[in-house]
Protein backbone atom coordinates (compact mmCIF):
# COMPACT_ATOMS: atom_id res chain seq x y z
CA UNK A 1 0.00 0.00 0.00
CA UNK A 2 2.43 2.23 1.00
CA UNK A 3 4.47 1.50 -2.35
CA UNK A 4 1.21 2.75 -3.98
CA UNK A 5 1.16 5.61 -2.51
CA UNK A 6 4.82 6.65 -2.95
CA UNK A 7 3.94 5.66 -6.71
CA UNK A 8 0.62 8.01 -6.95
CA UNK A 9 3.37 10.66 -5.05
CA UNK A 10 6.18 10.29 -7.99
CA UNK A 11 3.41 10.11 -11.01
CA UNK A 12 1.36 13.02 -9.42
CA UNK A 13 4.83 14.62 -9.75
CA UNK A 14 5.78 13.65 -13.08
CA UNK A 15 1.99 14.70 -14.28
CA UNK A 16 2.35 18.77 -13.02
CA UNK A 17 6.48 19.14 -13.10
CA UNK A 18 6.12 22.13 -15.31
CA UNK A 19 4.18 25.01 -13.91
CA UNK A 20 5.42 24.18 -10.31
CA UNK A 21 8.76 26.42 -10.84
CA UNK A 22 7.08 28.95 -12.72
CA UNK A 23 4.10 29.82 -10.15
CA UNK A 24 5.71 29.09 -6.68
CA UNK A 25 7.11 32.73 -6.47
CA UNK A 26 5.42 34.54 -9.14
CA UNK A 27 2.64 36.02 -6.44
CA UNK A 28 4.90 38.01 -4.09
CA UNK A 29 8.68 38.40 -6.65
CA UNK A 30 6.53 39.99 -9.29
CA UNK A 31 5.47 43.45 -9.64
CA UNK A 32 2.15 43.54 -11.30
CA UNK A 33 3.03 44.81 -14.63
CA UNK A 34 5.54 41.57 -15.12
CA UNK A 35 2.91 39.39 -14.53
CA UNK A 36 0.91 40.20 -17.43
CA UNK A 37 0.82 44.23 -18.15
CA UNK A 38 -2.51 44.54 -17.22
CA UNK A 39 -3.14 47.68 -15.81
CA UNK A 40 -6.16 48.11 -13.70
CA UNK A 41 -8.81 50.80 -13.77
CA UNK A 42 -8.35 54.34 -11.98
CA UNK A 43 -10.70 56.60 -9.25
CA UNK A 44 -11.32 59.74 -10.31
CA UNK A 45 -8.31 60.93 -8.46
CA UNK A 46 -6.14 58.46 -10.17
CA UNK A 47 -5.19 55.68 -7.86
CA UNK A 48 -5.83 51.88 -8.25
CA UNK A 49 -9.53 51.16 -8.07
CA UNK A 50 -10.12 48.14 -5.81
CA UNK A 51 -13.40 49.09 -4.73
CA UNK A 52 -16.56 46.47 -5.13
CA UNK A 53 -17.34 43.44 -3.37
CA UNK A 54 -14.93 40.47 -3.55
CA UNK A 55 -15.71 37.54 -2.41
CA UNK A 56 -12.58 34.91 -1.03
CA UNK A 57 -14.77 31.48 -0.55
CA UNK A 58 -12.33 28.75 -1.69
CA UNK A 59 -11.36 24.95 -0.20
CA UNK A 60 -7.77 25.51 -0.95
CA UNK A 61 -6.68 24.91 2.57
CA UNK A 62 -4.70 27.29 4.47
CA UNK A 63 -1.47 24.66 4.88
CA UNK A 64 -0.32 22.12 2.53
CA UNK A 65 -1.79 18.50 3.26
CA UNK A 66 1.36 16.36 3.91
CA UNK A 67 0.15 14.31 1.41
CA UNK A 68 0.93 16.52 -1.05
CA UNK A 69 4.59 17.60 0.31
CA UNK A 70 6.59 18.68 -2.34
CA UNK A 71 3.73 19.31 -4.54
CA UNK A 72 2.80 23.05 -5.19
CA UNK A 73 0.56 23.00 -7.90
CA UNK A 74 -2.34 21.14 -8.51
CA UNK A 75 -3.34 20.25 -12.67
CA UNK A 76 -6.70 21.01 -13.58
CA UNK A 77 -7.58 17.11 -13.25
CA UNK A 78 -6.11 16.79 -9.85
CA UNK A 79 -7.95 19.81 -8.91
CA UNK A 80 -10.94 18.70 -9.71
CA UNK A 81 -10.50 15.60 -7.94
CA UNK A 82 -9.42 17.30 -5.07
CA UNK A 83 -12.64 19.33 -5.15
CA UNK A 84 -14.93 16.38 -5.28
CA UNK A 85 -13.21 14.54 -2.52
CA UNK A 86 -13.23 17.94 -0.16
CA UNK A 87 -16.51 18.31 -0.74
CA UNK A 88 -18.12 15.08 -0.09
CA UNK A 89 -15.90 15.03 3.12
CA UNK A 90 -17.38 18.20 4.40
CA UNK A 91 -20.76 17.11 3.07
CA UNK A 92 -23.35 17.16 6.43
CA UNK A 93 -25.51 15.16 4.94
CA UNK A 94 -23.75 12.33 5.78
CA UNK A 95 -24.44 10.23 9.26
CA UNK A 96 -21.00 8.43 9.68
CA UNK A 97 -18.93 8.98 12.80
CA UNK A 98 -21.12 8.81 15.95
CA UNK A 99 -23.45 11.27 17.81
CA UNK A 100 -20.83 13.23 18.39
CA UNK A 101 -19.40 14.28 15.21
CA UNK A 102 -22.66 14.05 13.91
CA UNK A 103 -24.02 17.35 16.37
CA UNK A 104 -20.66 19.12 15.11
CA UNK A 105 -22.01 19.04 11.71
CA UNK A 106 -25.19 20.76 12.85
CA UNK A 107 -27.02 21.19 9.66
CA UNK A 108 -27.23 19.89 6.53
CA UNK A 109 -25.33 21.15 3.60
CA UNK A 110 -27.72 24.16 2.66
CA UNK A 111 -26.32 26.07 5.24
CA UNK A 112 -22.58 26.51 4.81
CA UNK A 113 -20.87 28.37 2.02
CA UNK A 114 -17.22 27.62 1.98
CA UNK A 115 -17.09 27.38 -1.45
CA UNK A 116 -16.52 24.71 -4.06
CA UNK A 117 -13.15 25.62 -5.69
CA UNK A 118 -9.93 25.91 -5.42
CA UNK A 119 -7.95 29.19 -6.14
CA UNK A 120 -7.61 30.16 -9.34
CA UNK A 121 -3.93 29.46 -8.94
CA UNK A 122 -4.69 25.89 -8.30
CA UNK A 123 -1.96 25.79 -5.64
CA UNK A 124 -1.87 23.71 -2.71
CA UNK A 125 -2.07 25.90 0.35
CA UNK A 126 -2.57 29.37 0.73
CA UNK A 127 0.60 29.56 2.45
CA UNK A 128 3.43 30.50 0.03
CA UNK A 129 5.50 30.89 2.88
CA UNK A 130 7.60 28.92 4.14
CA UNK A 131 7.76 27.06 0.84
CA UNK A 132 6.80 23.68 2.29
CA UNK A 133 3.22 25.97 2.21
CA UNK A 134 3.20 24.86 6.63
CA UNK A 135 2.68 27.42 9.03
CA UNK A 136 5.97 27.74 10.67
CA UNK A 137 6.09 25.80 14.61
CA UNK A 138 4.24 27.52 17.41
CA UNK A 139 7.03 28.84 19.85
CA UNK A 140 7.13 26.36 23.14
CA UNK A 141 4.72 29.36 25.18
CA UNK A 142 1.99 29.17 22.05
CA UNK A 143 2.03 25.77 22.23
CA UNK A 144 1.42 26.12 26.34
CA UNK A 145 -1.27 28.74 26.11
CA UNK A 146 -2.86 26.95 22.86
CA UNK A 147 -2.80 24.32 25.56
CA UNK A 148 -4.34 26.68 28.06
CA UNK A 149 -7.19 27.62 26.12
CA UNK A 150 -8.30 23.98 24.36
CA UNK A 151 -9.08 23.24 28.54
CA UNK A 152 -11.47 26.39 29.13
CA UNK A 153 -13.27 24.99 26.11
CA UNK A 154 -13.64 21.98 26.86
CA UNK A 155 -15.14 22.56 30.63
CA UNK A 156 -18.48 24.27 31.31
CA UNK A 157 -18.31 27.65 30.27
CA UNK A 158 -18.54 29.57 33.48
CA UNK A 159 -19.38 33.02 31.76
CA UNK A 160 -19.03 34.22 28.16
CA UNK A 161 -15.47 35.15 28.12
CA UNK A 162 -14.75 31.38 28.54
CA UNK A 163 -15.65 31.31 25.03
CA UNK A 164 -14.06 32.21 21.91
CA UNK A 165 -14.36 35.57 20.22
CA UNK A 166 -16.57 34.63 17.30
CA UNK A 167 -19.11 32.91 19.64
CA UNK A 168 -19.26 36.09 21.82
CA UNK A 169 -19.88 37.85 18.35
CA UNK A 170 -16.76 40.14 19.13
CA UNK A 171 -14.78 39.24 16.19
CA UNK A 172 -15.84 37.42 12.79
CA UNK A 173 -13.60 33.91 12.64
CA UNK A 174 -12.63 34.83 8.59
CA UNK A 175 -12.59 38.47 8.67
CA UNK A 176 -9.18 39.24 10.34
CA UNK A 177 -6.87 40.95 9.77
CA UNK A 178 -5.77 38.62 8.18
CA UNK A 179 -8.72 37.58 6.09
CA UNK A 180 -9.07 33.80 5.81
CA UNK A 181 -11.38 31.88 3.79
CA UNK A 182 -14.06 30.48 6.69
CA UNK A 183 -17.47 28.51 6.83
CA UNK A 184 -19.48 31.46 5.12
CA UNK A 185 -19.97 35.25 4.94
CA UNK A 186 -16.90 35.01 2.32
CA UNK A 187 -17.46 38.77 1.61
CA UNK A 188 -15.46 41.98 1.57
CA UNK A 189 -16.32 45.56 0.25
CA UNK A 190 -13.44 48.17 -0.34
CA UNK A 191 -14.56 51.89 -0.55
CA UNK A 192 -11.70 54.39 -1.40
CA UNK A 193 -11.52 57.60 -0.80
CA UNK A 194 -8.13 59.83 -1.82
CA UNK A 195 -7.18 59.64 1.93
CA UNK A 196 -8.67 56.52 3.21
CA UNK A 197 -9.66 53.01 2.37
CA UNK A 198 -12.59 50.93 4.11
CA UNK A 199 -12.72 47.49 4.18
CA UNK A 200 -15.76 46.69 5.60
CA UNK A 201 -16.26 42.37 6.35
CA UNK A 202 -19.59 40.89 6.19
CA UNK A 203 -18.92 38.67 8.81
CA UNK A 204 -19.75 40.46 12.00
CA UNK A 205 -19.95 42.82 10.13
CA UNK A 206 -17.12 45.30 10.55
CA UNK A 207 -15.32 47.98 9.00
CA UNK A 208 -11.44 48.92 9.21
CA UNK A 209 -10.93 52.38 8.21
CA UNK A 210 -7.29 52.86 7.05
CA UNK A 211 -5.71 56.38 6.99
CA UNK A 212 -3.46 56.69 3.97
CA UNK A 213 -1.80 59.67 5.20
CA UNK A 214 1.29 58.46 6.60
CA UNK A 215 0.24 58.63 10.58
CA UNK A 216 1.76 56.71 12.49
CA UNK A 217 0.54 53.97 14.64
CA UNK A 218 -1.60 54.68 17.83
CA UNK A 219 0.64 54.86 20.80
CA UNK A 220 1.55 51.41 22.48
CA UNK A 221 -0.81 51.75 25.31
CA UNK A 222 -3.61 51.61 22.99
CA UNK A 223 -4.99 48.64 21.93
CA UNK A 224 -7.55 47.52 20.00
CA UNK A 225 -9.48 44.35 18.72
CA UNK A 226 -8.73 44.41 15.18
CA UNK A 227 -5.49 46.23 16.04
CA UNK A 228 -4.92 49.70 14.12
CA UNK A 229 -4.44 49.55 10.43
CA UNK A 230 -2.03 52.51 7.77
CA UNK A 231 -2.30 51.99 4.88
CA UNK A 232 0.24 53.03 1.62
CA UNK A 233 0.33 52.57 -1.97
CA UNK A 234 3.19 50.38 -3.71
CA UNK A 235 2.78 51.06 -6.90
CA UNK A 236 -0.09 49.48 -7.70
CA UNK A 237 -0.68 47.55 -4.64
CA UNK A 238 -2.33 48.95 -1.86
CA UNK A 239 -0.33 47.77 2.00
CA UNK A 240 -1.96 47.76 4.59
CA UNK A 241 0.13 47.34 8.17
CA UNK A 242 -1.91 46.49 11.35
CA UNK A 243 -0.34 46.39 14.62
CA UNK A 244 -2.04 47.24 18.21
CA UNK A 245 -3.75 43.98 18.73
CA UNK A 246 -5.36 42.74 22.06
CA UNK A 247 -4.17 40.02 24.05
CA UNK A 248 -7.95 38.07 23.47
CA UNK A 249 -7.68 39.01 19.85
CA UNK A 250 -5.90 35.01 18.54
CA UNK A 251 -5.00 34.95 14.72
CA UNK A 252 -3.98 30.82 15.02
CA UNK A 253 -2.47 31.69 18.21
CA UNK A 254 -1.21 34.88 18.17
CA UNK A 255 -1.15 37.63 21.33
CA UNK A 256 -1.69 41.46 21.21
CA UNK A 257 2.28 41.48 19.75
CA UNK A 258 1.00 40.40 16.41
CA UNK A 259 1.76 42.36 13.40
CA UNK A 260 0.19 41.49 10.04
CA UNK A 261 0.89 43.41 6.74
CA UNK A 262 -1.60 42.97 3.34
CA UNK A 263 -1.45 43.38 -0.05
CA UNK A 264 -4.42 44.10 -2.23
CA UNK A 265 -3.20 44.07 -5.82
CA UNK A 266 -5.84 43.98 -8.48
CA UNK A 267 -4.44 42.01 -11.06
CA UNK A 268 -7.52 41.44 -13.53
CA UNK A 269 -10.69 43.12 -13.85
CA UNK A 270 -12.40 39.90 -11.67
CA UNK A 271 -9.22 39.69 -9.42
CA UNK A 272 -8.42 40.94 -6.21
CA UNK A 273 -4.95 39.47 -5.48
CA UNK A 274 -4.71 39.52 -1.86
CA UNK A 275 -1.27 38.67 0.23
CA UNK A 276 -0.55 38.65 3.65
CA UNK A 277 2.22 38.36 5.98
CA UNK A 278 1.97 37.70 9.83
CA UNK A 279 4.50 37.79 12.70
CA UNK A 280 4.50 37.32 16.30
CA UNK A 281 7.57 36.30 17.86
CA UNK A 282 5.67 35.04 20.84
CA UNK A 283 3.29 32.30 18.58
CA UNK A 284 5.78 31.51 15.24
CA UNK A 285 9.53 30.70 15.32
CA UNK A 286 9.48 32.57 11.83
CA UNK A 287 7.34 35.07 10.04
CA UNK A 288 5.13 33.37 7.56
CA UNK A 289 3.21 34.45 4.53
CA UNK A 290 -0.07 33.11 2.07
CA UNK A 291 -2.07 34.97 -1.01
CA UNK A 292 -5.70 34.26 -1.38
CA UNK A 293 -6.81 35.85 -4.84
CA UNK A 294 -10.51 37.12 -3.95
CA UNK A 295 -13.11 37.04 -7.47
CA UNK A 296 -15.21 40.47 -7.93
CA UNK A 297 -19.26 39.70 -7.17
CA UNK A 298 -22.26 41.09 -8.49
CA UNK A 299 -24.07 39.86 -5.15
CA UNK A 300 -24.98 42.15 -2.72
CA UNK A 301 -22.81 41.96 0.60
CA UNK A 302 -25.67 40.88 3.85
CA UNK A 303 -25.80 42.44 7.21
CA UNK A 304 -24.42 40.45 9.92
CA UNK A 305 -25.33 41.89 13.10
CA UNK A 306 -24.70 38.90 15.11
CA UNK A 307 -25.58 40.42 18.79
CA UNK A 308 -28.68 40.11 17.27
CA UNK A 309 -30.23 37.19 18.24
CA UNK A 310 -27.34 35.08 19.78
CA UNK A 311 -29.35 33.13 21.17
CA UNK A 312 -26.70 30.34 20.92
CA UNK A 313 -24.23 32.01 24.21
CA UNK A 314 -27.38 32.16 26.07
CA UNK A 315 -28.06 28.25 25.43
CA UNK A 316 -24.16 27.19 26.00
CA UNK A 317 -24.38 29.05 29.31
CA UNK A 318 -27.72 27.38 30.80
CA UNK A 319 -26.72 24.19 29.23
CA UNK A 320 -23.68 24.38 31.22
CA UNK A 321 -25.75 25.57 34.06
CA UNK A 322 -27.77 22.53 34.30
CA UNK A 323 -25.01 20.05 33.89
CA UNK A 324 -23.68 21.70 36.86
CA UNK A 325 -26.64 21.01 38.57
CA UNK A 326 -27.66 17.61 37.55
CA UNK A 327 -24.41 16.69 39.04
CA UNK A 328 -24.64 18.08 41.63
CA UNK A 329 -27.77 16.18 41.86
CA UNK A 330 -26.53 12.66 41.00
CA UNK A 331 -23.84 13.50 43.83
CA UNK A 332 -26.81 13.76 46.68
CA UNK A 333 -28.53 10.87 45.46
CA UNK A 334 -25.18 8.95 45.26
CA UNK A 335 -24.30 9.86 48.53
CA UNK A 336 -27.69 8.80 50.24
CA UNK B 1 -3.24 5.63 -23.26
CA UNK B 2 -3.43 2.48 -20.49
CA UNK B 3 -0.21 3.92 -18.57
CA UNK B 4 -1.74 7.36 -18.37
CA UNK B 5 -5.45 5.96 -17.09
CA UNK B 6 -3.92 3.88 -14.58
CA UNK B 7 -1.61 7.06 -13.44
CA UNK B 8 -4.55 8.87 -12.87
CA UNK B 9 -5.94 5.94 -11.02
CA UNK B 10 -3.56 5.89 -8.80
CA UNK B 11 -3.88 9.69 -8.02
CA UNK B 12 -7.38 9.55 -7.55
CA UNK B 13 -6.47 7.07 -4.88
CA UNK B 14 -4.48 9.64 -3.25
CA UNK B 15 -6.19 12.46 -2.87
CA UNK B 16 -8.66 10.33 -1.72
CA UNK B 17 -6.41 10.44 1.50
CA UNK B 18 -6.88 14.33 2.06
CA UNK B 19 -9.41 14.45 4.40
CA UNK B 20 -9.84 18.56 4.48
CA UNK B 21 -10.80 19.69 8.19
CA UNK B 22 -14.19 20.27 9.39
CA UNK B 23 -15.64 23.72 8.51
CA UNK B 24 -15.31 26.95 10.60
CA UNK B 25 -18.98 27.52 12.37
CA UNK B 26 -19.88 30.20 14.47
CA UNK B 27 -20.32 28.28 17.88
CA UNK B 28 -19.35 24.87 18.69
CA UNK B 29 -22.67 23.16 18.42
CA UNK B 30 -21.12 20.17 21.04
CA UNK B 31 -21.30 22.99 23.64
CA UNK B 32 -24.93 23.93 22.81
CA UNK B 33 -26.83 20.96 21.79
CA UNK B 34 -26.94 17.34 23.54
CA UNK B 35 -25.30 14.40 21.32
CA UNK B 36 -26.90 12.17 24.10
CA UNK B 37 -30.63 13.89 23.13
CA UNK B 38 -31.48 13.47 19.46
CA UNK B 39 -34.59 14.41 18.75
CA UNK B 40 -37.06 14.03 16.01
CA UNK B 41 -39.87 16.58 15.88
CA UNK B 42 -42.92 17.18 13.27
CA UNK B 43 -45.19 20.02 13.92
CA UNK B 44 -46.60 23.07 12.39
CA UNK B 45 -44.45 26.04 11.60
CA UNK B 46 -45.59 29.18 13.65
CA UNK B 47 -43.01 31.48 12.76
CA UNK B 48 -39.31 32.06 11.37
CA UNK B 49 -36.78 34.31 12.63
CA UNK B 50 -34.98 35.87 10.18
CA UNK B 51 -31.81 37.00 12.69
CA UNK B 52 -28.36 36.90 12.87
CA UNK B 53 -26.18 34.83 13.72
CA UNK B 54 -28.69 32.38 13.54
CA UNK B 55 -32.10 31.29 12.11
CA UNK B 56 -34.17 30.06 14.04
CA UNK B 57 -38.00 28.29 13.68
CA UNK B 58 -40.72 27.88 15.84
CA UNK B 59 -42.85 24.77 15.57
CA UNK B 60 -46.09 23.46 17.51
CA UNK B 61 -45.21 19.72 17.88
CA UNK B 62 -48.57 18.10 18.88
CA UNK B 63 -48.41 15.46 21.45
CA UNK B 64 -50.09 12.10 21.36
CA UNK B 65 -52.32 13.27 24.35
CA UNK B 66 -53.08 16.20 22.32
CA UNK B 67 -51.07 18.86 24.12
CA UNK B 68 -48.63 21.03 22.20
CA UNK B 69 -45.48 21.67 22.68
CA UNK B 70 -43.38 24.51 20.92
CA UNK B 71 -39.97 24.19 19.89
CA UNK B 72 -37.25 26.41 18.34
CA UNK B 73 -35.24 25.13 15.61
CA UNK B 74 -31.76 26.37 15.18
CA UNK B 75 -30.30 26.78 11.29
CA UNK B 76 -26.93 28.76 10.01
CA UNK B 77 -27.07 32.34 9.20
CA UNK B 78 -30.03 34.07 7.17
CA UNK B 79 -27.26 35.41 4.82
CA UNK B 80 -26.86 31.83 3.36
CA UNK B 81 -30.39 31.25 2.98
CA UNK B 82 -30.69 34.77 0.84
CA UNK B 83 -28.01 33.93 -1.04
CA UNK B 84 -29.45 30.50 -2.30
CA UNK B 85 -32.71 32.22 -3.19
CA UNK B 86 -34.73 31.20 0.21
CA UNK B 87 -37.18 33.98 0.95
CA UNK B 88 -39.86 34.89 4.26
CA UNK B 89 -42.32 33.73 1.89
CA UNK B 90 -40.07 30.31 1.28
CA UNK B 91 -41.36 28.54 4.65
CA UNK B 92 -45.38 30.01 5.66
CA UNK B 93 -46.52 29.29 9.20
CA UNK B 94 -48.59 26.09 9.00
CA UNK B 95 -46.46 24.29 6.99
CA UNK B 96 -45.56 20.56 8.03
CA UNK B 97 -42.39 19.67 8.82
CA UNK B 98 -40.25 17.18 10.38
CA UNK B 99 -37.17 18.16 12.49
CA UNK B 100 -34.29 15.92 12.88
CA UNK B 101 -31.94 17.42 15.69
CA UNK B 102 -30.21 17.28 18.72
CA UNK B 103 -31.67 18.81 21.64
CA UNK B 104 -30.18 21.63 23.54
CA UNK B 105 -28.30 20.67 26.65
CA UNK B 106 -30.12 22.86 29.07
CA UNK B 107 -33.21 20.55 28.35
CA UNK B 108 -35.55 23.34 26.84
CA UNK B 109 -37.80 22.38 23.90
CA UNK B 110 -34.77 23.78 21.74
CA UNK B 111 -32.92 21.92 19.00
CA UNK B 112 -30.83 22.40 16.43
CA UNK B 113 -32.59 21.71 12.62
CA UNK B 114 -29.92 18.94 11.43
CA UNK B 115 -32.31 17.73 9.23
CA UNK B 116 -35.36 19.65 7.87
CA UNK B 117 -37.57 17.92 5.47
CA UNK B 118 -41.20 18.00 4.46
CA UNK B 119 -43.49 14.69 5.60
CA UNK B 120 -43.44 14.00 2.21
CA UNK B 121 -39.18 13.22 2.79
CA UNK B 122 -37.96 16.23 0.53
CA UNK B 123 -35.52 18.19 2.02
CA UNK B 124 -37.07 21.81 3.24
CA UNK B 125 -33.52 23.20 2.58
CA UNK B 126 -32.14 21.75 -0.41
CA UNK B 127 -28.74 20.82 -0.92
CA UNK B 128 -27.96 18.79 -4.12
CA UNK B 129 -26.61 16.24 -1.24
CA UNK B 130 -23.05 15.42 -2.56
CA UNK B 131 -22.11 17.41 -5.37
CA UNK B 132 -21.12 20.68 -3.10
CA UNK B 133 -22.89 22.68 -5.70
CA UNK B 134 -26.15 23.99 -3.27
CA UNK B 135 -26.26 26.88 -6.01
CA UNK B 136 -26.53 24.82 -9.08
CA UNK B 137 -30.38 24.39 -8.49
CA UNK B 138 -29.76 21.16 -9.94
CA UNK B 139 -31.80 19.47 -7.13
CA UNK B 140 -35.43 18.24 -8.07
CA UNK B 141 -36.56 18.42 -4.65
CA UNK B 142 -36.07 21.87 -4.20
CA UNK B 143 -38.48 23.63 -2.74
CA UNK B 144 -39.42 26.78 -5.08
CA UNK B 145 -41.81 29.45 -4.42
Amino acid sequence: MSQLVLTAVIVMFVLAPAPIAGQASSARAKTPAARGAWTPPRTTWGAPDLQGIWDFATITPMERPKELAGKEVLTAEEAAEFEKRTLEQRNPDRRDGGSQADVGRAYNQFWWDYGTKVIGTKRTSLVVDPPDGRIPPLTPQARQRAETRAEVLRRPAAGPEDRNLWERCILGGNAGPPMVSGAYNNNVQIFQTPEQVVILNEMINDARIVPLDGRPHLPPSLRQWRGDSRGRWDGDTLVVDTTNFRDPTNFRGSRATLHVVERFTRVAADTLLYEFTVDDPQTWTRPWSAAMPMTKTEAPIFEYACHEGNYGMVNILTGARAGEKAAEEAAKTGSR
Amino acid sequence: MQNKVSVLVAGAGLLLLLVAPPALAHHAFAAEFDANRPVRLKGAVTRMEWINPHAWIHIDVKKPDGKVEKWMIEGGTPNTLLRRGFTKHSLLPGTEIVVDGYQAKDGSMKANGRDLTLPDGRKVFMGSSGTGAPRDGKDPTEVKK
